[in-house]
């Protein structure tokens, strides 16, 4: 695979003007993306990942510094080559009475077609090769405003697809879906990024996701901007610093979040496998710390499901049946 | 089931081609119709005999200097006031907008009202009595050219469309607020010659005053049709469609350029003729159920025609003498239309 940087921010500075004032939104960004790669951008709301993915986009004037997309610099394309070389895809729904999933993505030949806007042969294979790879093609025929939400989002990838462009940036792709659309669509821009050999810039809040998915992360923090892989980042420890609240907890060891609690005290849970591991989370959940050893108090999880939760204090002992009656029992 | 999708895809053209044939069959019937129908009862035969070779003088002339000429007019201006309706719906995504959004058409009653009220002395009321004098052309052509410049002017300056359509409809109301004082101070018999003027005719056009609106729409037309794959980027919204790498401002100055030449011209001519221009492009989707400008705009051509021509048999109200005013038929027709749009878009939320 080619690795030239197809996508590269030098010192680019991001905001808008204001009363004939630049005012600037972020410190200057110095970033880049090689060809093939899955980029999240990702950092708290306000920080300027919308402003960055619309700079690039084209459709905010940066306010210095150059934005370079396949070694040119954006401000020398044409409307039409610049779209040939970089499509857009954002939480923005677009919804037109009387307009099929198949016109939709078509719109995305626009800067491939004629005055006209017609759709050769040559565009049709592409727009059905696009509805193809995005799962749609079974809906090429149905109306925009009779499919879901996730659907829709699918379309529009489609589309920014069949503009064959070099770079797509996604604006929060995945906003609104629910998880399951969430995953599907995330699977998606990996896969596509990976085959198609496209760059794919994507922001998102789901830190799962990214960390997952990403081949790269742009960690828009309060000082600078971090790029690397996912890992690298968590070992620099750069991902603490997106939370500067002390009641999230990122753990770098696993990269899941964890919000504090008061300290309610130590439990020690005997059993084996997901009843275990269940149980464990509750209690976590609720504010207790989990140990190893055994405690003079605690907590012997059924042996099978139909089983009692047992709580162990000293000689004495108490049955739940649910790991909520327990839960709620020791926190009262 | 991909594969087979993708064999199977054919589009529509089908289908359109046999909607575009009987709304071919359907607009020339109405347009035979509506020479046909009028205050002197004419046979078929002379009708035809009129048009195609010659007949005696007398029905040739009714046929040729009156009915003939106004059924052009309803065709063209059926046809560019739906034109100019489309595409402000599109520029705007609004489904409410239509060819007078941008105050065209205030800006051309303030025109004629300045001519008819405001100069009443001078002139009299016999020479003012409706359309088809020059003067009241030029004074509504001016007027809605001057509105038209201003929003052209805004429409570079505006960021957000939205903003270029609140403005045009603040400056409606202004300017309508100017005539409203104007028609208070001004004599009975000068507001009567207002009045009618608003109402909207499409008789009473000279053969020359009809070739300069041929003229004029066929340019509003032809940019139209210029700007029918920017209409259909702009369905995406302004950014996607910025993004897909189209040129908005000059999208926005073309599309406004060419519905102001198109409204301002049928205004400057035919006075305000409502409705159609938002009833129309409704209809036009709803029969070729697309949301494609490359097959409603020539849709439109038929559509609106049609629609335009049948507005006008009803005003001559099948033998009788009387000719109802243009503007209370075709409201007739395009209320019900705008009505059945807002209780449907209730359900699908979407933008047209």
């Amino acid at each position: 695979m080619n690795n030239e940087k197809v996508l590269s921010l030098e010192s680019l500075i991001i905001g808008y003007e204001k009363g004939g004032h630049n005012i600037p939104v972020y410190m200057p960004v110095n970033a880049s993306g090689r060809r093939g790669e899955l980029i999240a951008v990702i950092g708290r709301n306000g920080i300027g990942k919308s402003t960055l993915l619309r700079s690039i986009a084209g459709l905010q004037k940066p306010l210095g510094g150059t934005i370079n997309i396949n070694g040119k610099e954006i401000r020398e394309y044409s409307k039409t080559g610049l779209a040939q070389n970089l499509g857009y895809v954002s939480t923005e729904v677009v919804k037109v009475n009387n307009m099929r999933v198949y016109d939709l993505v078509s719109l995305g030949r626009f800067p491939h077609t004629n005055w006209y806007g017609k759709i050769k042969q040559s565009d049709h294979e592409v727009v059905m090769n696009c509805l193809k790879m995005t799962g749609m093609s079974a809906l090429a025929d149905t109306l925009i405003t009779e499919i879901s939400d996730g659907e829709r989002q699918k379309a529009m990838i489609a589309r920014v697809l069949a503009q064959d462009a070099a770079v797509m940036v996604m604006d929060e792709p995945t906003a609104f879906l629910d998880i399951t659309s969430r995953y599907e669509i995330v699977h998606l821009m990996h896969q596509l990024a990976g085959e198609k050999g496209g760059t794919i810039l994507f922001s998102t809040h789901d830190l799962n996701i990214a960390i997952s998915q990403a081949d790269k992360i742009w960690l828009m923090l309060d000082d600078d901007l971090k790029q690397g892989s996912p890992e690298d980042l968590m070992l620099e420890g750069s991902f603490d610093k997106l939370f500067t609240s002390p009641e999230v907890r990122f753990n770098t060891d696993d990269g899941t979040l964890t919000i504090k609690k008061e300290e309610r005290g130590s439990f020690y849970v005997e059993g084996t496998g997901s009843l275990k591991y269940w149980t464990e989370k509750a209690l976590s959940r609720a504010g207790f710390s989990i140990t190893c050893e055994k405690t003079p108090r605690f907590i012997r999880t059924p042996s099978d499901k139909c089983g009692m939760w047992v709580l162990v204090n000293g000689n004495s002992s108490r049955e739940y049946s649910t790991i909520y009656d327990l839960v709620r029992e020791l926190t009262a | 089931m991909t594969e087979k999708a993708e064999i199977q895809y054919t589009g529509s053209t089908g289908k359109n081609i046999i909607i575009f044939s009987v709304l071919l069959v359907i607009a020339s019937v109405l347009f035979l119709l509506d020479i046909f129908m009028g205050s002197v009862t004419l046979k078929m035969m002379d009708v035809f005999r009129a048009l195609f070779t010659f007949s005696e003088p007398e029905i040739e002339m009714i046929v040729l200097k009156f009915r003939l000429p106004k059924a052009i007019t309803a065709t063209v201006v059926g046809i560019a006031l739906s034109i100019s309706g489309l595409q402000m719906q599109t520029l705007f995504r609004n489904p409410m907008a239509g060819p007078y959004v941008l105050g065209i058409s205030s800006g051309a009653s303030l025109g004629v009202a300045f001519i008819i009220l405001g100069f009443s002395a001078d002139i009299s009321p016999e020479n003012l009595r409706g359309m088809g004098n020059w003067s009241v052309i030029a004074a509504a052509w001016a007027g809605a050219g001057a509105v038209m410049v201003l929003m052209l002017w805004l429409s570079t300056k505006l960021k957000d469309i939205l903003t270029v359509l609140i403005i045009g409809i603040m400056l409606a109301g202004g300017i309508s607020a100017i005539v409203t004082i104007m028609q208070y101070f001004s004599h009975e018999t000068m507001l009567k010659a207002y009045i009618i003027w608003t109402m909207g005719s499409l008789g009473n056009l000279t053969a020359s005053q009809l070739n300069v609106m041929l003229l004029s729409v066929a340019a509003g037309i032809l940019i139209s049709l210029l700007s029918v794959k920017r209409l259909n980027a702009l369905l995406l919204g302004e950014n996607y469609a910025s993004t897909i790498g189209l040129n908005v401002g000059l999208s926005r100055f073309l599309i406004l350029t060419g519905t102001s030449i198109l409204a301002g011209s049928i205004t400057a001519f035919c006075g305000p003729v409502g409705f159609i221009g938002i009833a129309v492009p409704h209809i036009t989707r709803l029969i070729f159920k697309s949301a494609d400008h490359r097959i409603l705009i020539p849709g439109i051509f038929l559509t609106g025609s049609s629609i335009m021509l049948l507005s006008d048999i009803v005003s001559q109200l099948p033998g009788s003498d009387n000719v109802l005013p243009v503007n209370s038929v075709t409201a007739m027709v395009g209320i019900p239309v705008v009505i059945w749009v807002v209780l449907r878009n209730r359900k699908y939320q979407g933008v047209f």
